[in-house]
């Protein structure tokens, strides 16, 4: 675990990672179209069949934005039209996945080894010397059955992932702009990575104190919420150009907003508003978007010290309280968790997390083919299922916070260490 | 070949009846044609004309005042509404009469070409049109809201005459309902559009009890301008109602209606199978039940003719062939036509019109030619659903070709629900037989997605089937899962999916001015989706509130209280209380106890108290 990390290894592990998502894409054939029709990998802002879709709509000069189906950001139509036909051609597409699989990985690794989750600039954790190294924490993030799923299953969240995980890898290693520029991609494929700004404009602020003897703060945010606006202009006017109309505007965020595409996932929000009275609709849509915002600035405010533990426990609120939730957003939690590898004998609850996630992640599928297929259960037995797993993810957000504080709380007290606590 | 001169003939003397009625005011007939297995096809038409000026003028003579009034307040120049149900079984009935163009898929289905400078007022006057309709007939037309609303680009072309059919300013929508139930109150309406209002002539035989017993019927309106060179353009009603009685079916006893097996000296026979006998029976299905008569299939007799008619044109019309004897009631002209398939019978205004159809003799070389044999359609259509579970699913429709050497292109559209979510880039034709799609079928394709709860989507594919070949028409689609507000009471028996309409484009010189050589609509599908519990809304409310308040109690209680080692601070929960029950016990000792000692323990049992308030 400690041993030295030579190149071999590291090319050995992405190498490894790559051959797996290959093997299974080329040798099992039925797995990508079978992963890619799951609710659980696939939602209707990432599904990979809804963007062929758009896709072939957009070659077929019909915009895409003007129907029911197609729900995802304007730029990845371009893209992807660049590329082979994915039905005649899927190898393309393959490699383009596997490629920004290894990208995450390779921002991951940089997160890891910037010991930022150890000793950030304000805070240096007692238990520093007990940690995991870039091998580690990449290997984990590319081996997670769950982010190979959202790979094999082609959600375009992959892409939203990796640029989170840059925009957290530039702002830990100085590069304010680049991370800027990182976050508002996530935030135009997605909408919800923008809830991120506060705590990383803090991670950014915090690394250039050190680095530059940068004073003031209103300067420092100010400009980089203008390249966060004018990164985000310049895109929407791409976008337009690339559609010639403002309509994906509410076809791909306001579809997120208004929650008017009810599939099921493994999120609240779905079954909710299924069963929601028409009079109360709107009114609940914003209390659950006010509730999904009202941990940024809470969480920002307490744990001032660590920015990046604000990005950790935001990004698993997210996975939890997003409209349109997928095992990807939990794969992006789960890859941020093990760079707190030091505060885990802090944490209380790991068994019951493990086993309750374990639990949920068995029994969903299971369930949602009684609903839909067997007919023997209905909707319940899957709504019940996600509360499940949400509950577990929450409890796991909830237990990862109360070790980094009370890890923060043993620098006042370090007598403490190991002692019986309680809060007040 | 003789079939081709039958077909021909019936044409040629249609046609010469339709000229001779362009003129007269109104016109009424009833065509009557044996089908194979003991089905009757009966095709009632009523035509009436009024000049434009006339209609412009208000006055209706024998145009239905209320369809016109209704046609001049929403801007309407053509019109076609259509009610039917059942199935038109074409493998053993053959061609649709009509040529299909007078049926509609089942449930209702309207289509209008309306005037309107825009977008906006063509579905303002749509919504107007719809409504006053909907009264009229008493259906829910009023259901024809956007989401059922297409504007169909290939399929539909104007019948009547246009000045400017093209012009910009004619809008064309069309509707379908397809889980509409056509029923007897729909035909009370129907019958009072005519001149004689069911009282007289053939519209007597029409009761709702043997019309919506048939197996299949179509009850058609059709408005359109019609404009004879050199003539003044005249305004033409076409009622039209086509219906397949089953012959077994109606020839049951009104008194005994409830269908049992017939003893067994009455079962119809083949009785030149070698193995038949007093106790085998081989059904002889295909001609048999050939004998009928009027009143039994109807109910009733036919009342005269109504006056209004135009004489020139037979009220009555009989497909059989002529070497079939026909008897009929005194005061009946039986004319044969020349085409030796059909003949026609001229009835007196007042007589009652029975007609008795023997079953034909036993000699084998008549029994063959009892019926005229029915024209083989153009093209034969099925759709169908694939795939299983209420999460996606695809649609596949079978056409076929049977011409030994005519090639067949047409149209073929689908109006569906938004709630299918159909993914386009999945679509592919192919040839039975071969393995991969062919790109050459499909010609060209018109596509409007669907939007969610705004409209539904509109296919319209423009194919070319090669003669004597089956085409697979296949795509998928995704089912979504509706707000619980947005299932009908019967939720779990599934949404109908409205008919696709196959519209043949005509390749045939001879025919010229038609746009459709054939028309045919396919069955309506009926479409499950997953469904939630109905029950549950107060419990799905309550359980992922409390979900979210765990997760959000649990994040900012630690979030908002610090840490303390666990024997520092206050005394809370269990132990506050203890402590207070003992202070509060320590007291009561105090007051009525023994002096200074308890004194003393009191103070030290309140001593958390003290620290709480140093704090």
């Amino acid at each position: 675990m400690d041993g030295k990390v030579t190149i071999g290894r590291t090319a050995g592990l992405y190498i490894g990672a790559a051959v797996l998502r290959l093997a299974i894409f080329t040798l099992l054939p039925g797995i990508p179209d079978l992963l890619t029709g799951r609710v659980e990998i696939s939602t209707p802002v990432t599904s990979f069949k809804r963007l062929q879709e758009g896709l072939f709509l957009y070659n077929h000069n019909v915009s895409p934005y003007d129907g029911g189906v197609y729900h995802q950001a304007p730029l990845f139509l371009p893209l992807f039209s660049l590329l082979p036909n994915a039905s005649s051609y899927p190898i393309f597409t393959y490699l383009l996945y596997i490629a920004v699989d290894l990208l995450s990985a390779g921002a991951l690794w940089k997160i890891a080894d910037s010991g930022e989750t150890v000793a950030s600039a304000l805070f240096t954790s007692p238990r520093k010397e007990k940690r995991w190294n870039g091998f580690i924490i990449a290997a984990v993030f590319l081996f997670n059955p769950f982010t190979v799923a959202t790979c094999i299953g082609r959600s375009t969240s992959v892409f939203t992932t990796c640029a989170i995980l840059h925009a957290i890898a530039k702002a830990v290693s100085g590069a304010p702009f680049s991370a800027m520029v990182a976050i508002t991609f996530a935030g135009y494929l997605s909408l919800y990575p923008l809830l991120l700004l506060p705590p990383l404009v803090l991670l950014c602020y915090d690394r250039q104190r050190i680095e530059r003897g940068i004073k003031s703060v209103i300067p420092f945010v100010a400009t980089n919420i203008a390249v966060v606006a004018g990164i985000m202009g310049l895109l929407f006017g791409m976008s337009y150009l690339i559609t010639g109309s403002w309509e994906f505007l509410t076809s791909t965020y306001g579809v997120q907003l208004t929650l008017s595409d009810l599939t099921p996932n493994v999120g609240l929000w779905w079954y909710f508003f299924i069963e929601m009275f028409d009079s109360f609709r709107s009114f609940f849509l914003g209390v659950f978007w006010l509730h999904l915002s009202c941990y940024v600035g809470g969480l920002t405010v307490r744990i001032r010290q660590q920015p990046l533990v604000v990005l950790t426990l935001l990004l698993g609120i997210f996975g939890i309280f997003k409209p349109y939730p997928s095992i990807s957003d939990t794969s992006l939690f789960l890859a941020l968790v093990p760079l707190y590898r030091h505060v885990f004998p802090l944490m209380r609850y790991t068994f019951v997390i493990a086993a309750v996630i374990m639990y949920a992640t068995f029994l969903g599928p299971a369930f949602y083919y009684l609903w839909i297929y067997a007919g023997s259960g209905n909707a319940n037995f899957f709504y019940a299922i996600t509360l499940v797993w949400n509950l577990g993810q929450s409890l796991l957000v909830c237990d990862l916070m109360f070790a980094v504080l009370r890890d923060e709380w043993e620098v006042e007290r370090p007598e403490m260490a190991g002692k019986e606590i309680r809060q007040i | 070949m003789r079939q081709f001169f039958f077909s021909f003939f019936s044409l040629i003397s249609f046609i010469s009846y339709s000229f001779a009625s362009s003129s007269a005011g109104y016109h009424e007939q009833l065509v009557l044609r044996p089908l194979p297995l003991s089905a009757l096809l009966a095709s009632f038409n009523f035509r009436s004309n009024i000049t434009v000026s006339e209609f412009e003028a208000h006055n209706f003579r024998f145009f239905p005042r209320s369809l016109g009034q209704i046609i001049q307040h929403a801007g309407t120049r053509e019109l076609h509404l259509r009610f039917s149900s059942g199935r038109w079984d074409s493998e053993s009935w053959g061609a649709r009469p009509w040529d299909g163009a007078r049926e509609g898929g089942t449930g209702v289905e309207l289509w209008a070409w309306l005037d309107a400078e825009t977008d906006e007022e063509a579905d303002h006057k749509w919504l107007t049109l719809t409504n006053a309709l909907s009264g009229l007939f008493c259906a829910s037309l009023n259901f024809i809201d956007g989401t059922r609303t297409t504007r169909p680009v290939m399929s539909f072309q104007p019948e009547g005459d246009h000045i400017d059919a093209t012009d910009a300013n004619t809008h064309l929508l069309y509707g379908v309902l397809p889980h509409e139930v056509v029923c007897t109150e729909n035909l009370t309406p129907f019958l009072k559009l005519l001149p004689c209002k069911g009282k007289a002539g053939i519209a007597t035989l029409l009761d709702g009890h043997k019309l919506f017993d048939s197996s299949w019927q179509s009850m058609a309106i059709d408005v359109r301008p019609i404009c004879p060179t050199g003539g003044e353009c005249v305004l033409q009603t076409e009622l039209t109602i086509d219906m397949v009685l089953d012959i077994d079916r109606s020839k049951r006893p009104r008194d005994n209606p409830i269908p049992r097996p017939p003893p067994g000296h009455e079962l119809p026979c083949n009785t030149s199978k070698p193995y038949h006998s007093h106790d085998t029976c081989f059904p002889a299905d295909h001609e048999a039940n050939q004998d009928w008569t009027l009143s039994q299939i109807f109910g009733k007799y036919m009342k005269g003719t109504c006056p209004l008619t135009d004489p020139t044109v037979p009220p009555v019309c009989l497909q059989v062939p002529n070497s079939r004897s026909v008897y009929v009631s005194d005061g009946v002209l039986e004319k044969k036509n020349l085409d030796r398939v059909s003949r026609c019978f001229e009835i007196s205004p007042d007589t009652n019109f029975e007609m008795v159809l023997p079953s034909p003799s036993n000699d084998d070389q008549v029994v063959t030619d009892a019926l005229v044999k029915p024209e083989t359609p153009l093209l034969y259509a099925e759709r169908s659903f694939t795939g299983h579970g209420q999460e996606r699913g695809g649609v596949q429709t079978i056409l076929r070709n049977p011409s030994p050497d005519i090639e067949v292109e047409f149209i073929y559209m689908e109006s569906l629900p938004w709630f299918m979510r159909i993914y386009l880039h999945t679509m592919s034709a192919r040839v039975q037989g071969s393995k991969s799609d062919d790109k050459s079928l499909i010609q060209e394709t018109y596509y409007r997605p669907a939007l969610d709860r705004a409209r539904g989507s509109q296919l319209e594919v423009r194919m070319r089937i090669p003669p004597a070949s089956t085409v697979f028409l296949t795509y998928d689609f995704e089912k979504s899962i509706l707000r619980y507000t947005e299932y009908p009471p019967d939720a779990n028996r599934g949404f109908d999916v409205a008919a696709a309409v196959i519209t043949i484009l005509n390749k045939d010189e001879s025919k010229t001015g038609r746009f459709a050589a054939y028309n045919l609509r396919t069955t309506t599908l009926l479409c499950s989706l997953p469904t939630p519990d109905f029950s549950m809304p107060y419990n799905v409310i309550i359980f992922t509130s409390t979900a979210i308040a765990l997760a959000f109690g649990g994040m900012f209680n630690i979030m908002v209280r610090r840490f303390v080692a666990a024997d520092e601070g206050p005394e809370l929960g269990l132990k506050l209380l203890k402590s207070k029950l003992r202070a509060r016990i320590g007291g009561l000792f105090a007051k009525f106890g023994k002096g200074n000692k308890t004194q003393e323990e009191q103070d030290k049992v309140t001593e958390p108290g003290v620290v709480e308030s140093k704090e």
